[in-house]
């Protein structure tokens, strides 16, 4: 089986990132369809059907999220979570870029159904192409009564203004988002108020991925039940994975869910590359658990690779050869949760900078081998103790690296050097 | 063994929680923090504060709750029914060492150096939940600035925050200014000053105190003593008529700092800096020391005994009295001096001299009656709406702006600034008609505006009450117990009399034979009105002054007779909500002469009046026998007047 297009359908087609190419394409027709058969509870009840799951990370129901809302408080706020920062990821771009309007589209539908006024696309700093081809064609969108004062002839007005932010990780994160939207410092916030009760200026709010408004169009197209027979019991429809590493084909391939991990290798990125064998990959993006080749097998399923130990996040896959280096791989991810740890809670802030160093010292093979206990007693004690997912997040790679590379972890201990991509100079020493 | 009857569970609200196995009953919504210290269990906390919302950053307060798999922040969780709070709990324990081995992480361990050490929040939770050891290497702490003046008055030592985001709260929700932020992130966040601009309110010197650890210091304490060597007396600031708790931390019979001490009726906890740095003035040397005696104005001082300067003193009033009767014996107190001495001095004026002149200020206001100090500070909280008369109630006791604060912030109170002359239709416009609570607050210039003010609302239909912030710390005692013309205590009418200034006026002119004056300089401090004492002390021929200061009053005096200042002695004084609060002897006297009340005893006995109480206890049991709202006030309550004669 190969990939399976749904939401890439149109990727690469002639014109689509305007309007007119994206509605020669069939564009807008879902949203027409919702303004004028739908009301915004039949559709929240659609898309509870077809048991769409957040793309975000954490895959939570998307139709009971919208239900959380209550009832009578307005206004409400919809803001699309285009933040992508998580490491190894890149299929938001991928959406964003590959079909522009779909992503509008689907913003359009979800303020719809929660009967939002006013929906703000964040989008990271760092995708500044993108952020301009995402303003051009809401201009092109609002033009053409997509965007505004009684679209399509409806009386549902509803305007999207896009917002850039500065570069910072955490803000991917809903609470934090929706500070830096604010204009504060992105922190995330204390909970509850969850945000469907009190998100943005105050109000209820929903905060959705890219990926998962993208889908919108074509469940209301074609229904919540046609979605829900896609994909397996508790993970419906596709995904796009962001495969990277030492693969012959790295890209963004959309799978149908319960595809089997090793045919997305295989037959999409075309294997492992130089013909080296498979060490480990990483699936779900720089937070998630490491798995091995013997985890290949398993399906794209939410709760199979959660069983494995791991989870499939936010739709990385970066596969690791066997000259790599698990130490070394671990060192870097850690930097890059110490580099961005927001700094408001002590185990993060302070965790992730004791962390790093004993990740440098370990890699540089100057760590005491006692050390290995602090780094995952220092470990566990932010694991579960932080005041948001990213501290705790900062330690699940790097301990379940420790536990299935332990020989390597020790190895590094008094080597003076790194013993997997120096083997030469150990040998030497031996 | 502990009591495992079934209780009947009452529906009041409560539900039930044990914390380490004791059983509390609390209000729905309680936080397990605060529920656990009701139950006598001590959970450590940072970021957590008793007078801010929480913001469970500091992560120390991890607990384990039956009701959740991960631990949780006790600060920021709501207990429900039936739940188990274990605080010892062995994952517990290590998450405490945990978080107390992140903060230690980067910190300086400078504490041999450090203004908090022995009062520090990251000191005492090492030594009772902490690690025993460092596993960091100290060669890669991250260094920041370490003496970075913030303004005049603070100074910041960015190595020693532990980022637990109290001082930006403390800016943003105690006092609405916004003068610190968080720049950076991570590891490397540090608080600051939003653009490098210096701190400018008029509370930052509450800012070392809501810090748990050495990094917000005062300037004025830096390096100054080790708290262990401090002598702390629970006292009442001196510089306004609010009446704020405090403590004064005294050593070698110096002050050193005022610390507050919270009082949620009055401070809240918070001091402005204008009282909290004022106690440099306490400490100075420059005192009257020795009694003197002049024979005549203009005639060789004299030292003397104290008894010998009763004696002289009461020689020369009983003269004048004799020569040009009784009305021309004038007495002037101040509001600086303690109920019980006012008490003496009023009984001095009207029972034993027999003279009407008697005041505690310049000024003459007309019609003064205890409903106009109706409304207490901690009420405005409950009002509907609040209207501020010009600013010189909140000029006058700066920390009213915090209170005012949190009830327009924290409870929804509208708060009016309008100006001193505004015109009642206009304030029942700004208010609205209708009914609720609503106060007016006036300084005593504004007092007949907030009169009609306070009518025009009560005609509208709500329920007015007034407060009037009074002068000097105890303007409001002299004003109850009758130190005022035309007033006797309680209120009740009395022969009318000059007021301070007209008996200045009248001793310039020559008409006023004798002046009795406590702690009298106090009275006059601006220009004009230094003029018109010096003025008054040329003329008069006979002057009797207990002061603590030299200066023109202690140069003029024929009988001059050491003072004590307000931090050397015992009483009581009234603040303008007529809260009767407790002043104590924070410095040892720098005469030898007795007491204020000893002294107005000893001189009441030589006119012929014996068996007067000389000591403030036994002065204040007179009082509350006297003035009835005195003794239900008690130790610290207000002296309501409701139902006095007007
Ligand atoms: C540290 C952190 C970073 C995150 N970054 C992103 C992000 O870049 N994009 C995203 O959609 N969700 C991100 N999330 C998840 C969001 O908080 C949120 O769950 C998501 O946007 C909800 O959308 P969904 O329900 O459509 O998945 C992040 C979460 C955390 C804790
Ligand atoms: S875990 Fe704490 S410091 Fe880390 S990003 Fe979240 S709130 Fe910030
Ligand atoms: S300076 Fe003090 S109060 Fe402010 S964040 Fe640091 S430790 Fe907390
Ligand atoms: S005191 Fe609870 S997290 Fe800081």
């Amino acid at each position: 089986m190969a990939e399976h297009r749904l939401l890439t359908e149109h990727f690469g087609m002639e014109g689509i990132q305007t309007l007119a190419g994206y509605e020669r394409a069939g564009g807008y027709q879902g949203l027409r369809r919702a303004l004028r058969e739908l009301t915004p509870d039949d559709l929240v009840a659609q898309v509870k059907a077809s048991g769409l799951r957040g793309r975000g990370g954490a895959g939570f129901p998307t139709g009971t999220k919208w239900s959380f809302l209550p009832g009578d408080v307005h206004p409400r706020y919809l803001c699309v979570n285009a933040d992508e920062s998580e490491p190894g990821c890149f299929k938001d771009r991928a959406l964003i870029e590959g079909d522009p309007h779909q992503l509008i589209e689907g913003t359009l539908i979800a303020a719809y159904a929660i009967q939002a006024p006013i929906a703000f696309i964040y989008i990271r700093g760092e995708y500044f192409d993108q952020r301009l081809l995402l303003e051009r064609c809401v201009e092109e969108a609002r033009a053409a009564g997509y965007i505004g004062r009684g679209i399509l002839g409806s009386d549902f007005s509803c305007d999207v203004i896009v917002h850039g932010g500065a570069g910072a990780y955490i803000c991917g994160e809903e609470t934090a988002l929706l500070d830096s939207l604010e204009g504060r410092r992105g922190q995330p916030r204390l909970k509850p108020p969850f945000p469907a009760v009190k998100g943005l200026y105050g109000q209820p709010t929903v905060v959705n991925n890219v990926e998962t408004l993208s889908n919108l169009p074509h469940i209301v197209l074609r229904g919540g039940s046609w979605y829900a027979s896609l994909g397996t019991e508790k993970s419906k429809g596709t995904r796009l994975f962001c495969c990277s590493g030492h693969i012959e084909r790295p890209g963004t391939y959309e799978m149908l869910l319960g595809t089997p991990i090793r045919e997305l290798l295989e037959e999409e990125c075309g294997g492992v590359w130089k013909g080296r064998r498979l060490k480990a990959f990483q699936p779900g993006g720089g937070s998630m658990q490491v798995l091995l080749p013997e985890h290949l097998d398993l399906p794209l399923d939410m709760e199979a690779v959660a069983q494995a130990g791991s989870a499939l996040g936010a739709g990385a896959m970066v596969f690791m050869d066997e000259t790599t280096c698990m130490v070394n791989v671990s060192m870097r991810l850690v930097d890059f949760y110490h580099h961005e740890s927001c700094g408001k809670c002590s185990p993060c802030r302070e965790g992730t900078y004791f962390e790093s160093d004993l990740m440098h010292r370990l890699e540089r093979g100057v760590l005491a081998p006692e050390e290995l206990t602090t780094l995952s007693d220092i470990c566990d004690n932010m694991n579960g103790k932080c005041f948001c997912p990213l501290g705790d997040t900062a330690t699940w790679f790097v301990m379940s690296a420790y536990a299935a590379f332990r020989d390597e972890f020790e190895a590094h201990c008094g080597a003076g050097r790194c013993p997997v991509r120096e083997p030469r100079a150990a040998e030497a020493v031996a | 063994m502990p009591d495992t009857r079934p209780v009947e569970q009452p529906e009041d609200g409560r539900v039930g929680v044990t914390v380490d196995g004791r059983a509390v009953r609390v209000p729905k919504g309680t936080l397990v923090l605060d529920a656990a210290t009701q139950a006598g269990v001590h959970i450590p906390v940072y970021c957590a504060h008793p007078k801010m919302d929480p913001v469970a950053v500091c992560r120390m307060c991890l607990v384990k709750l039956s009701t959740s798999p991960k631990l949780q922040p006790a600060c920021a969780t709501v207990v429900s029914d039936g739940m188990a709070v274990e605080t010892r709990a062995p994952e517990v324990v290590k998450e405490q060492e945990g978080v107390l081995e992140f903060l230690l992480l980067n910190h300086p361990l400078d504490c041999p150096v450090c203004d908090r050490g022995g009062e520090c929040d990251l000191q005492d939770f090492t030594q009772r939940y902490g690690p025993p050891t460092s596993r960091f290497p100290i060669t890669e702490k991250v260094h920041f600035n370490k003496a970075l003046r913030l303004s005049d008055r603070i100074e910041l030592d960015q190595e020693r925050c532990i980022l637990c985001w109290r001082c930006t709260r403390y800016y943003e929700e105690i006092t609405g200014e916004k003068e610190l932020v968080l720049q950076q992130r991570g590891v490397h966040t540090l608080v600051a000053t939003f653009n490098g601009q210096p701190l400018t309110s008029e509370f930052q010197g509450n800012l070392p105190e809501v810090c748990p650890v050495g990094a917000l210091t005062h300037v004025r304490y830096r390096f100054v003593s080790r708290p262990w060597d401090l002598q702390r007396t629970a006292s009442i600031c001196p510089e306004c008529s609010y009446g704020c708790n405090l403590n004064v931390d005294s050593r070698d019979f110096e002050i050193k700092r005022f610390a507050s001490r919270d009082n949620p009726l009055v401070d809240d906890m918070w001091l402005c800096d204008r009282g909290r740095y004022s106690f440099p003035r306490w400490n100075s040397t420059d005192r009257v020391r020795r009694p003197l005696v002049r024979e005549a104005r203009g005639g060789v001082p004299v030292a003397v005994t104290l008894a010998g300067a009763v004696a002289a003193a009461a020689r020369q009033l009983a003269a004048v009295r004799e020569e040009r009767g009784p009305g021309a014996i004038a007495v002037l107190g101040s509001p600086e001096s303690t109920n019980e001495e006012l008490w003496l001095l009023r009984r001095l004026a009207r029972e034993v001299l027999g003279t009407p002149h008697l005041d505690h200020q310049l000024e003459r206001f007309a019609g003064l009656a205890p409903a106009e100090h109706d409304l207490g500070i901690a009420e405005t909280e409950e009002c509907r709406a609040v209207v501020v008369l010009g600013e010189e109630p909140e000029h006058r006791a700066p920390v009213l702006r915090l209170r005012l604060f949190k009830a327009e912030t924290k409870r929804g109170v509208r708060v009016h600034r309008l100006p001193a002359g505004t015109a009642p239709a206009q304030a029942v416009e700004a208010v609205g008609t209708g009914p609720g609570l609503v106060g007016v607050i006036a300084d005593e210039t504004a007092r007949a505006g907030a009169a009609e003010i306070a009518a025009a609302l009560a005609a509208a239909g709500a329920t007015v009450k007034r407060l009037t912030v009074t002068r000097g710390p105890n303007g409001r005692g002299a004003k109850d117990l009758g130190v005022t013309p035309g007033l006797d205590a309680g209120y009740r009418a009395a022969a009318e009399g000059m007021s301070g200034r007209e008996i200045l006026e009248a001793a310039a002119a020559g008409r006023v034979g004798a002046l009795v004056m406590l702690n009298g300089a106090a009275l006059a401090v601006d220009g004009d009105d230094r003029d018109l004492l010096e003025r008054a002390l040329a003329s008069v021929a006979v002057l009797v002054a207990v002061e603590s200061r030299p200066g023109p009053v202690a140069q003029s005096a024929t009988v001059l007779i050491p003072g004590h200042s307000l931090m050397e002695k015992l009483g009581t004084i009234t603040s303008c909500e007529g809260r009767v609060q407790r002043v104590r002897a924070a410095l040892p006297p720098a005469t030898a002469t007795a007491t204020e009340t000893g002294v107005l005893s000893m001189l009441a006995g030589a006119l012929g009046s014996t068996g007067w109480p000389s000591d403030p206890i036994a002065v204040h049991r007179e009082i509350v026998t006297a003035v009835p709202a005195y003794a239900q006030a008690g130790n610290g309550g207000r002296a309501l007047f409701r139902g006095a004669p007007a």
